[in-house]
C-alpha cells in the first residue's frame, strides 16, 4: 500500500490494515464533530486541533478566556469517547497528592496486620482535564507534569502504571490575573498543541444563547472507545511524511530560532526564544493525524500549514519590542509560513 | 427544540406561576422587611435555576431571608459557615467505616455532606480556602459528588446562596473571577433604611411572628422551571442581550471608548446566557408570556456586576462596575419594538 516513491515507516503495527483505519479514523472525525456541534458552535477548529492531539497520542493545552466553552469542549468530547473522565480544579492549595494519591495505613481486621495502602489519585483515568493549571503553585504542577511524562505514578518505591490511554487536557485562563502561576516554558513544551479558543461572532453567541437557555439536555452518543483510540494512534504513525515536507517542517521551527544565522528579520526583532526539536516532532505528528482524520495516508502540505498554528502557540517567546508593536504569537506563525517557501511537486 | 408558542404554553400556566410568586412573597413579607430588590432576584435565580452570590456585611437578614423561602416552597435548607480550616469533605460528605454488629463486618458507608439539601447557604464563602471553595463550585456545576470514586447525585431542586465579606476585611481568600462566573446573579445587600429598621425592631421584639406556610413544593418549582425555559424570546431581543455583553469586552471591535479604558475584563458568554435567562424567568413571574427589552435590562446589574472586571485607572478614578453597566445600557441599543 502507499504511493511509490515515499517511505512509509517500518511497520510497527504488525496485522494493522492501514487504509481501513484511516476510514475509521475519518468516519469518527465526522461523527464526533456532528456530536460535538450539537453544544458547541463555531469552534470545529479548536475541535480538530484537539482531536488531532488525542490521534497523535499527546497532551493538550486550552487557552482562553473565562466562559469561552473551553472545559465544555473537554468535558463533551470525553462524552463522546467511552473512556472514564476525571476532572482537577486546580487552586492555589492543591497539593501533588491530591493529584497522583495518598498512603494510608489499614488495618486487617482478620488479623489485626496493619498495612500501607495507596488510594490512587483522579490522574489515574483517561483523561483528565485539569482545569486552570496555572492557579497552583509549581510543585503541584511539576507533579502532574511528571505524571504526564512518565505514565506512572512512584509512590514508596512502588510503581502503578497509569491507564492506557492516557490524556491530560488542561485548561489556562489568559487573564493577567493576582494569584495565578504562569508554566515554565520548559512544561509548556510537554504539551503536544496549544489551542486557542476566543469569544464567538456575536451572530454565533446568539446561537448558543438561544439553544442554552431553552429546554431539553442534549444527549451526546459515544462515537469511540479506548481501544479505537490506541489504534487509531497507532495508525497516525504509519502515515508518510514525504522526505521534502520533512525538510519543510524543520525549515519551518529553525526559521523560528533567532539564534540561526539566516533567521528572518522579524523573527531576530520580535522572538527571544525559538521552537525546540519537540516542536518538529510534533508538528509532524500532528501533520500525520489531520491527514489520517481526512482518511489520507500520507501528508500534504496543508496538513503542515494547519498543524504549525497550535504546536508553535506556546513554543515561541516574544520579546519586549513584540509586545510594544502588539505582535502576536500568531503573526510570527503567519509570517513563518510566507518567509519559508513550500516545496513544490510534494 | 423548538420554541413552542404562547398558545402551546398554556396563558393559563403561567397566570398560575405568576399567582404562585406572589404567594411566596407574601409568605416572605411576613418575615423579612424591606429588602424588596434583594427578594425580588432570589426569587428570579430560583425560578431560572441559577446560583447567586450575596456580598454584604453581616446581620442583613440574609439567612432568614433564604430559611423562609425554603419553608415557602418545603425545600430542606441547610446553612454552612466557611472558616479557614473547613476541608472540601466537610462540605461534599465522607466515606467512614461501620462495623456491622451482628456479623462484625467492617464496611465504609458514605456520610452524605450538607451539600445534600435544596438550599444551601455557604456563608463568608470567602473566608475558606479555594481548595474547599472549589469542591462546593465543582459541586455546583456538576449537580453530583464524587466520594472515593462513587458518584452521588445531589438533591433537585438545588440553589447555592454563597454569602461574601466585603473584601476589605482582612483574612479572606476572595472567589476568582472565574469561579465567580458560575454564579448567575451577584447581590448587593446594604442596611435598612431607617424607618425599615425601626420597623424590624418591633416587630422582632413585639408579638409572635406568624408561621410561614408552605405555598408552593419542590416538584413544582422544577416543572416552573422549565416552563420559564420555554418562554419564547424574540430574536431582537436574544441579540439585544448578547450586544451588552459583548461590548463590555475591551477586545470586541466596536467596544466604546470608556470600556477601553476601564475595562480590564469583560463578561463572558455565561452573561448573555443569564441576561436571557433571567429575563424569562423575570417576565414569567410577572405572569407575562413574553420577554421584553426591560427585562434584560433588569437583571443586568446582578448578572454583569462580577463578570465586568475594572482596571487601576477606573479605581483611581472611582468608576466601579455598577458605573460601566449603566453607561453600557445607555451604549447598547435596544431594538425599537418590544418595549
Amino acid at each position: 500500500m502507499g504511493k511509490s516513491g515515499i517511505d512509509r515507516p517500518a511497520d510497527g503495527g504488525g496485522d494493522l490494515d492501514l487504509q481501513a483505519v484511516l476510514g475509521r479514523i475519518q468516519a469518527a472525525r465526522e461523527a464526533i464533530l456532528a456530536e460535538l456541534r450539537k453544544v458547541i458552535v463555531g469552534e470545529d477548529e479548536a475541535i480538530d486541533q484537539v482531536l488531532a492531539a488525542l490521534l497523535a497520542g499527546g497532551h493538550c493545552m486550552i487557552q482562553g478566556p473565562p466562559g469561552t466553552a473551553k472545559t465544555i469542549l473537554i468535558s463533551s468530547l470525553a462524552r463522546v469517547m467511552d473512556l472514564e473522565f476525571k476532572r482537577i480544579q486546580f487552586t492555589p492549595d492543591l497539593m501533588p497528592s491530591d493529584i497522583s494519591g495518598t498512603e494510608i495505613l489499614e488495618e486487617d481486621t482478620s488479623t489485626g496486620h496493619r498495612f500501607i495502602k495507596f488510594v490512587r489519585g483522579p490522574v489515574f483515568t483517561n483523561i483528565l482535564m485539569a482545569d486552570e493549571i496555572n492557579r497552583t503553585p509549581p510543585k503541584t504542577q511539576a507533579a502532574l507534569l511528571e505524571v504526564m511524562q512518565e505514565k506512572q505514578v512512584t509512590i514508596g518505591g512502588k510503581t502503578n502504571p497509569l491507564p492506557q490511554p492516557h490524556y491530560v487536557l488542561a485548561t489556562q485562563i489568559t487573564l493577567e490575573q493576582e494569584g495565578t502561576y504562569p508554566l515554565p516554558e520548559a512544561q509548556q513544551d510537554r504539551f503536544m498543541v496549544s489551542v486557542a479558543m476566543d469569544y464567538l461572532p456575536e451572530d454565533e453567541e446568539v446561537e448558543v444563547i438561544r439553544r442554552s437557555t431553552s429546554i431539553g439536555e442534549v444527549e451526546l452518543q459515544k462515537v469511540i472507545g479506548g481501544k479505537d483510540l490506541l489504534e487509531f494512534t497507532r495508525a497516525v504513525r504509519l502515515v508518510a511524511l514525504p522526505a521534502v515536507l520533512g525538510k519543510y517542517v524543520v525549515d519551518l521551527v529553525a526559521a523560528s530560532r533567532p539564534t540561526v544565522p539566516d533567521h528572518p528579520s522579524f523573527v531576530g526583532e520580535y522572538v527571544a526564544w525559538g521552537a525546540g526539536l519537540r516542536a518538529s516532532q510534533n508538528i509532524a505528528f500532528i501533520s500525520k493525524a489531520t491527514a489520517a482524520m481526512h482518511g489520507r495516508d500520507t501528508v500534504a502540505a496543508e496538513d503542515i500549514r494547519k498543524a504549525i498554528v497550535p504546536v508553535l502557540r506556546h513554543r515561541i517567546g516574544l520579546s519586549f519590542r513584540a509586545e510594544v508593536d502588539r505582535v502576536s504569537v500568531e503573526d510570527i506563525i503567519r509570517r513563518l509560513l510566507e518567509a519559508v517557501p513550500e516545496p513544490t511537486a510534494a | 427544540m423548538t420554541e413552542p408558542t404562547v398558545e402551546e404554553m398554556g396563558v393559563e400556566v403561567i397566570e398560575r406561576i405568576g399567582a404562585g410568586k406572589k404567594k411566596i412573597l407574601g409568605e416572605i413579607r411576613k418575615a423579612i422587611i424591606g429588602q424588596d430588590q434583594i427578594v425580588e432576584d432570589v426569587i428570579t435565580s430560583f425560578f431560572a435555576g441559577g446560583h447567586c452570590l450575596i456580598t454584604g456585611v453581616p446581620g442583613l437578614a440574609k439567612t432568614l431571608l433564604i430559611s423562609s423561602l425554603g419553608r415557602a416552597m418545603h425545600l430542606t435548607f441547610r446553612r454552612v459557615q466557611f472558616t479557614p480550616d473547613l476541608m472540601p469533605a466537610d462540605i461534599t460528605g465522607t466515606e467512614i467505616l461501620e462495623e456491622d454488629l451482628a456479623t462484625k463486618k467492617r464496611e465504609l458507608k458514605f456520610r452524605p455532606g450538607p451539600i445534600f439539601t435544596n438550599i444551601l447557604l455557604a456563608d463568608e464563602i470567602n473566608r475558606t480556602p479555594p481548595k474547599t471553595q472549589a469542591a462546593l463550585l465543582e459541586a455546583m456545576q456538576e449537580q453530583q459528588v464524587t466520594v472515593s470514586g462513587r458518584t452521588h447525585d445531589l438533591q433537585r431542586p438545588f440553589f447555592v446562596l454563597a454569602t461574601q465579606n466585603p473584601i476589605e476585611q482582612e483574612g479572606t481568600y476572595p472567589l476568582p473571577t472565574v469561579q465567580q462566573d458560575r454564579f448567575m446573579f451577584h447581590l448587593l445587600i446594604d442596611y435598612l433604611p431607617k424607618r425599615e429598621e425601626l420597623e424590624v425592631v418591633n416587630q422582632t421584639t413585639g408579638a409572635q411572628v406568624e408561621d410561614i406556610e408552605t405555598v408552593m413544593t419542590g416538584e413544582e418549582l422544577l416543572e416552573y422551571q422549565d416552563i420559564v425555559r420555554q418562554a419564547p424570546v424574540a430574536e431582537p431581543i436574544l441579540r439585544y442581550a448578547v450586544r451588552v455583553a459583548a461590548l463590555s469586552r475591551p477586545t470586541h471591535g466596536q467596544a466604546p471608548e470608556f470600556v477601553r479604558t476601564y475595562v480590564s475584563w469583560g463578561a463572558s458568554i455565561r452573561a448573555s446566557h443569564y441576561l436571557i435567562l433571567g429575563a424569562k424567568a423575570r417576565a414569567v413571574l410577572a405572569g407575562r408570556p413574553h420577554v421584553s427589552v426591560q427585562d434584560v435590562q433588569s437583571v443586568a446589574y446582578p448578572v454583569l456586576r462580577h463578570r465586568v472586571v475594572t482596571n487601576f485607572r477606573a479605581e483611581s478614578e472611582g468608576i466601579n462596575s455598577e458605573e460601566i453597566i449603566r453607561r453600557l445600557l445607555e451604549t447598547a441599543k435596544p431594538p425599537k419594538s418590544g418595549l
